[in-house]
């Protein structure tokens, strides 16, 4: 769906992006990377907001930067504030529709629809200028939505929230991937945010491409066990180091690395022989965070 | 969950399977928006006033003029009443006004507010944009220009002892105020949508556009005005009047200085009229490929500017 070559922007003597090269099929997939490493800067070029210096950004085999109708199947949720005040949702996702090219009786029931889907169903015929930052986030998104793209770009689309607020955000943005059908770029610093929502990852760092994949690769069950009992974490350790177990304390739990089949039946016996009660036994899944270190989140 | 419940069901997430027009669509929209946002449509009470107020006060001339017209209809306005031809310079300053508040309404708001980002992700370029926004405001100031102009026309036809022969003596009128309102809208349409685009606050733009016309306004009568007159009277009347201007034979170009009355010196050339006001008959002088050149630069240069302006901005 998105493709770069070679794209290459830089603004005189500072580099953005330098000759990165990567695709971007259907789903939710995450650009990642702290501030300045070229995350805006690729979805600017993807818009045809930006021309490569470069290189070539093609959405949907369009170059967007050329041919500008091809916008009508993009969405875009800018970090910045970009909603009038004096107007209502309603009105404004009306407007947003039709400048997106789909005619005024079709463009009201598109906005009802979306405005709904975002939960601003009651609220739509409120100025914008009353909202709250939730809601505003939520108009945001709306109007990247209202005429139905085929992908969608968010820019820290949590920016700004609190963390009901984030949650509930996130949640609507994997609504968007996985109900909606719609394709989704989301653009942020936060591992959190990706970790939750996206399909696939392209982590940037001072404009190159430093790691892509399936998120699940990033997060891939590793083969340690965390024991956590509700007693007698000392016995079961004693247990665990008779049968020739390492174990180690970890935060509130027992962690055994390396475990395979035959560790399985040794810990088994182990928890039996020390009699502690026992609250959870299994792998636990590595998070971003773990893996790309503490780096903004 | 039974219906009995009494909770709405989700229908889901539907796709879009309806028309799509694209850039002309975008277009259409722009322009209507425009339109919608200078009569203050969709937003509240206050943001009609003005332009509701300066309709009725636009239209005022020609409604008394109208009305004196067909009440007395042997004063025959253009003769001893103001007519067509006058009734732009009577109402220009109206017009300028009106435009230097409301165009910036136009266009500093979407960059200030950032909905500017929005359009630009839109199937439009930024000339769309800054075309449609204008097409919006023109259109909203030649329906000002020729309400006043269509008002008084009906005044002077109803009025008239035989609307017909009226009609066919002074046809000529109607394309002359089409053309003359359409010189005046360009003006008063581009100047303030180009100062608008320089500036993120509608307020600063509304006083640097009327800044604009005050000045040079007063500045070129100043250089055009005649220490003292010679008049040959006769009976009482004025049958000749010399004026030498301090500033002499410059005076005639000088008077080009004042950017408000550009449109004024074609418009007295479409109607042939001879305007009495010291600063035209300074102009007048001039050839008239002089003022239509000057004027055509101040739509050309401005415009180019509001153009340009759009283009950096959105990349």
């Amino acid at each position: 769906m998105l493709e770069a070559r070679d794209l290459t922007k830089s603004y005189g003597d500072t580099l953005a992006l330098a000759r990165v090269s990567f695709t971007i099929s259907s789903g939710v997939t995450g650009l990642l990377g702290p501030n300045g490493a070229g995350k805006s800067t690729a979805i600017k070029l993807f818009l045809g907001l930006l021309r490569p210096s470069e290189g070539s950004a093609e959405v949907l085999g369009e170059r967007p930067y050329e041919n500008v109708e091809v916008r009508a199947r993009l969405g875009y949720m800018p970090e910045h504030d970009c909603l009038p005040t004096a107007i209502t949702a309603s009105e404004f996702l009306t407007h947003m529709a039709q400048v997106s090219g789909i005619p005024p009786a079709f463009a009201r029931t598109r906005a009802a629809d979306i405005l709904r889907h975002v939960g601003l169903d009651e609220e739509r015929y409120r100025s914008i200028g009353e909202y709250s930052t939730g809601m505003i986030q939520r108009v945001k998104l709306a109007q990247a939505l209202v005429h139905d793209p085929v992908i969608v770009m968010l820019d820290e689309p949590t920016a700004g929230l609190d963390p009901a607020g984030r949650d509930e955000m996130l949640d609507l943005i994997k609504r968007t991937g996985r109900d909606f059908g719609i394709s989704i770029v989301l653009s942020t610093h936060l591992m959190g945010d990706v970790e939750t929502t996206c399909d696939r990852i392209i982590v940037l760092e001072a404009g190159q491409v430093v790691e892509e994949g399936e998120v699940s690769g990033f997060t891939r069950e590793t083969e340690t066990i965390y024991i956590e009992v509700v007693d007698r974490q000392d016995e079961v350790l004693a247990a665990l180091a008779a049968h020739g177990i390492t174990a180690a304390p970890d935060v509130g739990a027992i962690a055994v690395q390396n475990v395979g089949d035959a560790e399985y039946d040794l810990i088994r016996d182990a928890l039996a022989e020390s009699g502690a009660r026992l609250r959870t036994l299994g792998p636990r899944r590595h998070r971003l965070t773990e893996i790309f270190g503490d780096g903004g989140s | 969950m039974t219906e009995s419940d009494g909770q709405l069901f989700d229908l889901g997430y539907r796709h879009y399977e309806g028309p799509r027009e694209g850039r002309m669509r975008a277009r259409k929209a722009l322009f209507v928006n425009g339109v919608r946002t200078s009569f203050g449509l969709g937003r509240g009470a206050t943001a009609k006033i003005l332009p509701i107020a300066f309709f009725l006060f636009v239209m005022t001339p020609a409604v008394i003029l109208a009305l004196v017209a067909s009440t007395f209809g042997e004063i025959a306005p253009g003769e001893t009443l103001p007519g067509h031809a006058d009734y732009y310079q009577i109402v220009s300053l109206l017009i300028l006004i009106f435009s230097a508040i409301i165009a910036p309404e136009l266009l500093c708001s979407d960059r200030r507010n950032g909905v500017l980002s929005l359009y630009m992700v839109r199937p439009l370029t930024s000339t769309d944009y800054v075309l449609g926004r204008w097409a919006a405001f023109f259109a909203i100031t030649i329906l000002f220009v020729y309400a006043g102009q269509i008002v008084l026309l009906l005044g002077l036809v109803l009025g008239a002892d035989e609307p017909l022969t009226y009609l066919k003596d002074n046809w000529l009128d109607v394309p002359r105020f089409l053309a003359a309102g359409a010189v005046v809208a360009l003006l008063t349409t581009t100047i303030p949508l180009t100062v608008a685009s320089l500036t993120e606050r509608r307020a600063i733009a509304s006083v640097v556009v009327i800044g604009l016309f005050i000045v040079t306004i007063s500045v070129a009568n100043i250089l055009v005005q005649c220490p003292e007159r010679d008049r040959e009277i006769n009976d009482g009347q004025i049958i000749a009047e010399d004026c030498e201007p301090l500033t002499g034979s410059a005076a005639k170009w000088l008077g080009l200085i004042d950017i408000g009355s550009t449109p004024i010196h074609l418009s007295d050339m479409i109607f042939d009229k001879e305007n009495d006001e010291q600063l035209a008959i300074q102009v007048a002088k001039l050839r008239n490929v002089y003022p239509i050149l000057w004027y055509a630069l101040w739509i050309a240069g401005p415009g180019l500017l509001l153009l340009a302006r759009y283009r950096r901005i959105s990349s």
